[in-house]
């Protein structure tokens, strides 16, 4: 395997992180909530996407949609309540409860959908694009460009709509965005549920590449947390970057002689603790 | 846009000005948990052929055995925790990593330099407690998330390299020489869960402890009052480190098998912390009642098929439930100053909700 084609197959998988990554950021910047349910929630959307093609063959990225609504609504009513009653608790409060949630979702999802592997087939996920030397999967290509529309209507929404107006000054300063007249229950909700729906997104876009269990959804968590950090919380050109950086670091660390694919974790997380300790507000982030 | 954490109104509960009232309390919790220490001293010794022989009913089987030596173990880590996190108020979420090399120390140190296991139980003291201090310079210059991520971020790296070095055994882990004996781990457990305590009781009445909790309370306000932050931090990690090894060392000969999956299970670290939070954190027993507790319904229900996974949601909605409306942990409440009524429900909903 070459350089080149390490890096744009990096580029490739940063789409999906970066999809990972807007919802949980959004959360944890607005509602200083870091939400251990978010891989959960990916995980939904993972089940929608596979529930719509295997029942009504409908397409994984024309279902996105569905996604959208199905998780944005679960996000909505989770926020308004449960989450909700603990905003302004210790984060060691919102840790354990999201936790709470995460256990329970985890085991729904194995109750209803059992164990086993459900994969989404679709007829052009073998099918790759080459471009020179180089092959690149249809699947991660369409991933990488939703992930990035997404990361434009999140932009939109935050810095051209109302809403996104109410969401961001709550996110600076409650009490005075309340003062204004903002509803801060409902701005919760409504940030919340946009949240879950970027990991409705994310978890349609991982279907079309990996079996999808109950469990699966735990590792996202966890990269989430890393992809957030990397970039910088709080903004969604932070995250974009912040995604693709990983997606790169992820692939190269895997290729680099005496390393393998072992070492996947220990080196996304020693870059993690690398930042944390040289740029704590990440690298595009806004000195905290 | 990340706000700093707000300090938490119930952890005062911890260092509470002592009322008469709640001086009776302590003397009564004190008799009650002496008594419950004699009899968990001497309960399982029913178990002995000497006393199976001279005809003594049997009160304990393997079983309990098995519970109680985990809970116990629950008890340790969870008060090891207490220490960083309730205390000094960094939430570690990677302590899992000390009971980690403080499994594998012993693990090492019997298998491949032949050391009796009561010499590599100091192993798996020391191990984790130098690591803590070397990786706590840079680690405990962060704050909030920050520190919980990159704490559990180490915690997964270190069970990585682990995993991949022959040293280590590699991916198929090390098998030790057995050493069969229920009473043996069960007394090393509970021994070691005292000292947690002990050492939690200890601490806080001291400069040591005063100084975690103006660092937890506020760090900058404690500089200036001159306390060594760095330092007192350092030390606090540390001790939670060696206190954790000492429950995996134990951990370690008890399961005569270690490998990733055993020693850095991040389960382990998230279930600790969910002890002492409802058992009350920054407090002597609520790590204690809360791994108590928790461990107990965890053991209980823990069923095959569909039952445990209808228990696992059933423990998510409990903990949820429990941090709405309990969010003092269980030791505040039972602290006799409010019963469950519904002004109780709403006061603390009033102190933690919108």
């Amino acid at each position: 395997m070459n350089w080149g084609e390490q890096v744009v197959l990096g580029l490739l998988l940063g789409g999906v992180y970066v999809a990972v990554g807007l919802g949980f950021s959004l959360v944890w910047g607005v509602l200083n909530i870091v939400n251990l349910a978010y891989g959960a929630m990916v995980m939904i959307g993972g089940y929608v996407t596979w529930l719509l093609f295997t029942h009504t063959g409908i397409d994984p990225f024309l279902g996105i949609p569905v996604n959208v609504v199905v998780l944005f609504a679960i996000g909505y009513a989770l926020q308004y309540v449960v989450v909700n009653r603990v905003v302004r608790a210790p984060f060691l409060y919102t840790f354990l409860i999201t936790f709470g949630l995460d256990l329970v979702i985890v085991n729904a999802l194995l109750l209803i959908f059992k164990p086993d592997f459900r994969s989404v087939t679709t007829w052009y996920s073998g099918a790759a694009l080459s471009v020179g030397p180089i092959l690149v999967p249809y699947i991660r290509l369409w991933s990488l460009l939703v992930a990035w529309a997404l990361a434009a209507v999140m932009w939109w929404i935050l810095n051209r709509t109302r809403t996104g107006d109410a969401i961001q000054a709550v996110g600076s300063d409650r009490d005075a965005a309340q003062l204004v007249g903002v509803s801060l229950s409902r701005t919760y909700a409504l940030t919340f549920g946009l949240g879950a729906a970027c990991a409705g997104v994310a978890g349609a876009l991982i279907a079309t590449y990996q079996a999808i269990t109950p469990t699966a959804g735990e590792p996202y968590t966890l990269q989430a947390f890393v992809v957030v950090i990397l970039g910088g919380l709080g903004r969604v050109s932070a995250t974009v970057v912040g995604g693709m950086l990983f997606g790169l670091v992820q692939v190269l660390a895997q290729s680099a002689p005496h390393l393998g694919a072992g070492y996947q974790n220990a080196i996304a997380f020693g870059v993690l603790v690398l930042v944390l300790l040289l740029r704590p507000q990440g690298l595009l982030g806004r000195a905290v | 846009m990340a706000a700093q954490p707000e300090p938490d109104a119930g952890q005062e509960a911890a260092f509470a000005v002592a009322t008469p009232a709640a001086a009776r309390r302590e003397r009564i919790l004190l008799v009650v948990a002496a008594v419950a220490l004699v009899l968990l001293v001497v309960v399982p010794l029913t178990s002995t052929d000497q006393a199976q022989s001279a005809g003594l009913p049997l009160l304990v089987d393997r079983y309990w055995f098995r519970v109680a030596t985990i809970v116990a173990m629950f008890v340790v880590i969870s008060a090891a925790w207490n220490l960083i996190g309730g205390l000094a108020g960094y939430p570690a979420f990677g302590n899992v990593v000390y009971f980690g090399i403080g499994a594998y120390a012993v693990a090492l140190l019997v298998t491949r330099y032949h050391w009796s296991f009561a010499a590599a139980l100091a192993g798996s003291v020391v191990a984790p407690a130098a690591f803590a201090g070397l990786i706590g310079v840079p680690l405990l210059r962060l704050r909030g998330h920050y520190f919980a991520v990159a704490s559990l971020g180490v915690a997964v790296a270190v069970g990585e390299v682990i995993n991949n070095l022959d040293y280590f055994g590699g991916a198929s882990g090390i098998f030790m020489p057995i050493v069969r004996s229920d009473l043996l781990f069960y007394y090393l457990m509970l021994g070691a869960a005292l000292l947690a305590v002990a050492i939690t009781w200890v601490v806080l009445r001291t400069r040591f402890g005063y100084g975690l909790i103006a660092i937890r309370e506020d760090e900058s306000a404690a500089a200036v009052m001159g306390v060594n932050t760095t330092v007192y931090k350092i030390a606090a990690y540390a001790l939670s480190a060696a206190l954790t090894g000492l429950a995996g060392g134990i951990y370690a000969q008890w399961n005569v098998f270690v490998n990733q999956d055993v020693a850095f299970n991040i389960d382990v670290s998230i279930d600790s912390i969910l002890m002492a939070l409802i058992g009350g954190i920054g407090t002597i027993w609520g790590p204690v009642l809360g791994a108590v507790v928790l461990e107990f319904l965890i053991q209980t229900f823990s069923g095959r098929g569909d039952l445990a996974v209808v228990t696992q949601i059933g423990l998510g909605l409990l903990l949820t439930v429990a941090v709405i409306f309990l969010p003092r942990g269980v030791v505040d409440f039972l602290g006799g100053r409010s019963s469950l009524t519904l002004a109780y429900v709403r006061r603390t909903l009033r102190s933690s909700g919108v």
